[in-house]
């Protein structure tokens, strides 16, 4: 019993000793499937309550570093495909193939903050965070729906190209999986609030909804991802320009 | 009992397959500026297309149905594409009926030659302004390399509007039949390779011109004059550059064109014309936040040389080939309007995305002579659009000039269309 309380008193000094780093690198390292296949719903509203609705099959490996997706629907966007690799020591390739002039597009990578297709996520949104390319600052921890979470402010470093000046993060203790973000933009305005939902899939924590509201245009984003298979195997051929012409039969 | 087991191991893989429907409807009507009345050229009324996936294998029939307003007008049947691909691991096999697409940059491409133009839809972009032919193309996938080729088995021209007052040029001979050697065999090759940050490309075609030439004249026709129409043979070499230098994203595009009159002369006076001429695309552009584009296209048809003779139609007179009185016979549409221009292009969106704003301005660089375009697509719910467009163009009273013949043609076109 003794040495029980002993190990919990440890535990407890341990996570309060956690500084943002540490946690940030929790949240990094914690078990993750090599690679996610999901058909995901997005719902775009805009401030009248206008909503457009698109299905999108999504496969990515390696935490979405890799990652294909083709366009169900709407009718006009159908087939319509995109591809990002991101590379480590160099800018990230991203393609996208427009059935209607037959061509696959290679597009810049360097504007992080464009719309990915009319959504309230930008293309950064949807780029692994790298630990290196920010720093981590803890705040007081907080409750959101009923999780005990940390808080954590994430700055993104100076020589990295953002376009936002940080981020508060809520992390979920029991899951390390982020829960709830802010983003603010370069003028310190909040522009974004996000909130994850996430479901125990095959032993792991796998986000299944985002929610994602644009403050600034009142516009809001919701994905919702079915049919969520982990570590199917993909291969990495997949990930070549070649698949983006062609809807995958499964 | 064989037979039901035959027939039900034959239909399995149709059974299994995935069948996708999918088209629009648009009805369109288009009106002249100067005079308010609507012009009467075809347009697609409606489009379908039907994919059927099964295994390795695709096979896609792209159909249209064309119209124009007026009496006694039906609608025609246009079957625009019919090809099966079979993807292997390394790559696709196409063949049948199709619509290919080379080269880097946005809408001109003078490296794109493998398909005719249809001329009544040349300010249209991407594939709606092209015409299928009967193909093979084996592209090929093998690290970082692409190597696409294609073979086309026999030539097809453009499709040029004949005897139409609306459209804005008037070509001053229909001939009634046109000269064509028994083997017009095409075949093209690409390769491709992504260096970094940059896409680097060269390709090369071998084929005959898309819109005709005169080739010769039959002066054994002792009644009259009989000039001999009929496509020049082209090869052409080109060359694509996709790179990105900060927030702006660079596309070349060229290709040198080497023509000549190879038909085997079965008249008197055989045009014994070749030339060589370079066109080419250089786009940049930069997208502002909130995807707002902003980019411009330099676009350019230089004839470096022109030798042997042609004859002059408006006088009869034989006369000697030479740069200024060459006219290409492929190549980018929109080199036969200007040799230099200047191309402005942006779009923007409003009212939460339901509203696009598309604008292009084109600047003849060599005469005067300028193109105003916009249009507004607005998005009425999930499947149905509502779009606006409007191209002015402005000559300079001097006939010759092609901003000047296109100036009647200043248009503006509204159009409503539902996808399925």
């Amino acid at each position: 019993m003794k040495n029980y309380f002993i190990i919990l008193i440890l535990f407890f000094s341990t996570i309060y000793a956690q500084n943002g780093l540490e946690i940030a690198t929790m949240v990094d390292e914690r078990s993750i499937p090599k690679d996610i296949i999901s058909k995901t719903t997005m719902l775009l509203t805009n401030k009248k309550g206008k909503t457009r609705t698109s299905t999108i099959l999504s496969k990515s490996s390696n935490n979405g570093s890799q990652q294909i997706l083709w366009f169900l629907s709407p009718s006009d966007d159908k087939g319509v495909a995109f591809l990002k690799i991101e590379y480590e020591n160099k800018s990230d390739e991203m393609r996208m193939w427009l059935p209607a002039f037959k061509k696959v597009r290679r597009i810049s990578s360097s504007k992080k903050g464009d719309s990915f297709m009319g959504s309230d996520l930008s293309y950064e949104d949807m780029t692994s965070r790298s630990l290196a390319d920010n720093s981590y600052k803890r705040l007081n921890d907080d409750m959101i729906d009923g999780k005990d979470c940390f808080l954590l402010e994430v700055l993104p470093n100076e020589n990295v190209k953002s376009t936002y000046s940080k981020h508060i993060t809520w992390i979920d203790k029991n899951s390390m999986i982020a829960v709830q973000e802010e983003s603010y933009d370069l003028g310190g305005q909040l522009r974004k609030k996000k909130k994850f939902y996430f479901d125990s899939i095959s032993g792991y924590n796998v986000i299944n909804k985002i929610f994602v509201e644009d403050v600034k245009k009142n516009h809001t984003t919701t994905l919702i991802l079915e049919d969520i298979k982990v570590d199917s195997g993909l291969e990495q051929s997949l990930f070549q320009e070649k698949n983006l012409k062609r809807l995958p039969s499964n | 009992m064989f037979l039901k087991r035959s027939l039900f191991i034959c239909l399995c893989p149709f059974i299994f397959g995935q069948l996708s429907i999918n088209g629009e409807i648009k009805p369109m009507a288009m009106f002249n500026i100067s005079d308010k009345k609507q012009m009467n050229l075809p347009f697609r009324f409606g489009e379908l297309r039907m994919g059927y996936t099964m295994g390795d294998f695709d096979l896609l029939v792209n159909s249209a149905l064309e119209h124009r307003w007026g009496k006694n007008q039906s609608p025609t049947f246009q079957l625009r594409e019919a090809y099966a691909t079979w993807f292997p691991s390394w790559g696709e096999i196409k063949f049948g009926k199709q619509i290919h697409a080379w080269g880097v940059a946005d809408g001109n491409n003078p490296t794109d030659n493998l398909n005719p133009y249809d001329y009544y839809y040349m300010f249209l972009q991407g594939a709606d302004r092209k015409i299928g032919s009967l193909s093979l193309s084996v592209i090929s996938y093998w690290n970082n390399w692409q190597l696409e080729g294609v073979i086309i088995p026999s030539h097809i021209a453009n499709r040029l509007p004949f005897n139409e007052p609306e459209f804005p040029f008037q070509i001053p001979i229909e001939p009634n039949e046109y000269e064509k050697n028994e083997n017009t065999l095409e075949y093209g090759f690409q390769l491709k390779k992504v260096i970094g940050e940059t896409d680097i490309g060269i390709s090369y075609f071998d084929g005959y011109d898309r819109s005709f030439s005169l080739l010769g004249i039959d002066t054994l026709n002792i009644v009259q004059l009989s000039p001999k129409f009929g496509y020049r043979s082209t090869s052409i070499i080109g060359l694509n550059v996709v790179t990105f230098i900060k927030d702006f994203t660079l596309r070349v595009e060229s290709a040198l064109f080497s023509t000549k009159n190879d038909y085997e002369a079965k008249w008197y006076n055989y045009l014994d014309a070749k030339a060589d001429y370079i066109q080419y695309v250089i786009q940049i552009e930069y997208r502002m936040e909130n995807s707002k584009t902003i980019g411009a296209q330099l676009i350019g048809n230089n004839i470096l040389k022109a030798s042997g003779n042609t004859l002059d139609l408006s006088s009869m007179n034989m006369t000697k080939l030479n740069t200024n009185n060459f006219i290409p016979g492929m190549g980018t549409p929109f080199a036969m309007i200007s040799n230099k221009s200047l191309l402005v292009a942006g779009s923007n969106r409003f009212f939460d995305d339901d509203l696009e704003f598309n604008y292009n301005v084109l600047f003849n660089l060599e005469n005067p002579g300028q193109l105003f375009g916009f249009s507004l697509e607005y998005l009425l719910s999930d499947n149905w659009f509502i779009n606006v467009s409007t191209s002015y163009f402005i000559g300079n009273n001097d006939p010759i000039n092609r901003f000047e013949q296109l100036e009647d043609y200043s248009n503006t076109q509204f159009q409503l269309s539902y996808t399925f």
